[in-house]
């Protein structure tokens, strides 16, 4: 890795941050309350929880695509809002959200153009793409002539296409089946290595968490906020082997432990409620 | 499509055939139709009229004049459709893009559908004669009057369908209202606005014939009312006429459908109308 492009920013720094729905109505929502969170570039940091503990929302946040109610979100160094702006982060969702009317390279293609480059930086851009997710041969296919794995892994291509130091992921392996997510974790972890960026990844399955993170973030709901952040100690290079490593089952003890710890915290707050 | 031409005629025939020849009362409404070669003559017998000459001792058959007379239905009809699209898509994008504009406009937009053509036909011609604008226009105008709505209301609905992660991922890329409204929403919109031009095309020449009749424009209504009037000494004449308008309907029908192949090629097959 190349130290001397790494900005001295965190990727991300949220202080003091919360987020409520609806709010001054009686339908408020308190999605999360007073959430700090430091990602390191370079990180690979897994926010999960139970439904409802506001890990979508702070993605978003993030991402820019709401505004906080309290507090405030900074990425690479500025504020969410002009980080948007530039271009400092790609996305991706579970549904993988590929324009059905575009080709596969047009799809890769698309934030490069609302950037404005040229069409032959773009296509060469693409096909760079297309090789890193390794299905060069199918850039002239239409969307929905691939599986749902590689749909996912078009949209991951157009989210990294235009560099960005930063990935935000959210739940994108959600709609795949097991065989085919265990070969995506593997995939996403060679290619964010190549990509050089930073992940944030929303899901909700605890292997998956351990497998891909260097840093996992365990949230609970009601309201959502962040309860514990366990590091995950197993080396950058990660394969095979590793799901059955001694170090990755206690990873994924602790994760669940931390997570029902969360659980227990909140069912009693529910009882004092009624 | 031929089978159902055929069921229709073989229906027409056999009504005509086993109906009561002067009508019948229903608790002594008189609905049920006449069947005598007056009110509902053979199919061959409006078939042979095409061949029959338009005006007794002239040479030009009422095929020849038809023909003419769809041909000028058919280039108003386009242009109706034309302007009712065009006139259809801006007022929904206008409506998609201001909420206020779709809450003030869309009632006005329902509401302008329950005002006769005719009604509206002297006003347009007052309006066209001010501006200088050739008849056909007004014709036009009037049928696009028609054809805009089930645009709008088509287009409208395919702008607000697009999924909320691919306006998401628009907002990720910080691409601005118009951007999104060219590369996300007006596409994802077309599989919605291609029925809605479906409908506008065979509204559009309806709108053409009953203004043809009110604006005294010699194309296939303004056919249908002069041969209507002959009902006493040749009344299947009148027929070729309707067959002629609906010849027009389908014709523009089939123009949309080929522009819809056209457009929808690469697009999954499963979304189909």
């Amino acid at each position: 890795m190349t130290d001397t492009a790494q900005p001295v920013h965190p990727s991300v720094d949220a202080r003091g941050v919360a987020m409520s729905f609806n709010q001054g109505t009686a339908e408020q929502v308190d999605a999360l309350v007073d959430v700090d969170l430091r990602i390191e570039s370079g990180a690979f940091v897994s926010l999960i929880g139970p439904s409802g503990c506001g890990k979508s929302t702070l993605l978003r946040l993030i991402a820019n695509l709401i505004e906080p109610t309290a507090g405030q979100v900074m990425v690479n160094g500025k504020d969410a809002a002009q980080a948007r702006l530039d271009q400092d982060y790609g996305m991706a969702f579970q549904q993988s959200g590929l324009f059905d009317w575009r080709t596969v390279t047009k799809n890769i293609e698309l934030p490069l153009e609302l950037k404005g480059w040229g069409k032959a930086e773009r296509s060469a851009r693409a096909a760079e793409m297309l090789e890193l997710v390794k299905l060069a041969d199918r850039g002239n296919h239409m969307p929905w002539q691939l599986s749902g794995g590689q749909q996912q892994r078009i949209a991951i291509a157009r989210a990294l296409a235009a560099h960005p130091p930063l990935l935000l992921m959210d739940e994108p392996f959600g709609a795949l089946d097991e065989m085919t997510r265990e070969h995506m974790q593997s995939e996403l972890l060679d290619i964010c290595a190549a990509a050089n960026t930073t992940v944030v990844f929303v899901t909700h399955s605890i292997p998956e968490a351990v497998y891909l993170s260097t840093q996992v973030v365990v949230m609970s709901a009601g309201p959502g906020r962040i309860t514990d952040v366990i590091d995950v100690d197993l080396g950058r290079t990660r394969d095979e082997d590793t799901r059955e490593d001694d170090g990755f089952y206690k990873k994924v003890t602790e994760v669940r432990e931390a997570l029902r710890g969360g659980d227990h915290e909140r069912s009693t707050h529910r009882s004092e409620d009624r | 499509m031929l089978l159902a031409v055929a069921i229709a005629a073989g229906a027409w025939e056999l009504y005509k055939a086993l109906g009561p020849p002067d009508g019948g009362d229903v608790f002594g409404w008189r609905i049920i139709p006449k069947t005598n070669d007056r009110v509902m003559p053979h199919i061959w017998e409006m078939l042979a009229e095409f061949g029959d000459p338009e005006v007794r001792g002239r040479d030009t058959a009422v095929w020849e004049a038809m023909l003419g007379y769809s041909w000028y239905t058919l280039r108003m009809s386009l242009a109706g459709l034309l302007l009712g699209g065009a006139l259809g898509i801006g007022l929904a994008v206008l409506m998609a893009r201001f909420r206020v504009v779709e809450r003030g406009l869309l009632p006005y937009v329902v509401l302008s559908q329950t005002i006769p053509l005719i009604a509206l036909a002297p006003q347009v011609a007052a309006l066209g004669g001010n501006w200088g604008l050739p008849k056909w226009t007004w014709a036009a105008a009037l049928a696009a009057f028609l054809s805009f709505f089930p645009v709008t209301i088509a287009t409208l609905r395919g702008l607000q369908s697009v999924p909320a992660a691919s306006l998401e991922l628009m907002d990720s890329f910080a691409a601005s209202w118009w951007t999104t409204l060219r590369k996300l929403r007006f596409p994802a919109a077309v599989p919605f606005i291609v029925p809605g031009l479906k409908l506008a095309a065979t509204a559009s020449v309806i709108g053409v014939v009953v203004s043809e009749v009110s604006l005294g424009l010699r194309g296939v209504g303004f056919a249908a009312l002069s041969y209507g009037q002959k009902t006493t000494s040749q009344p299947a004449t009148v027929y070729t006429a309707v067959f002629a308008a609906a010849l027009l309907g389908l014709i523009m029908f089939g123009l949309v459908s080929a522009a819809e192949a056209f457009v929808m090629r690469k697009r999954p097959t499963e979304i189909n109308t």
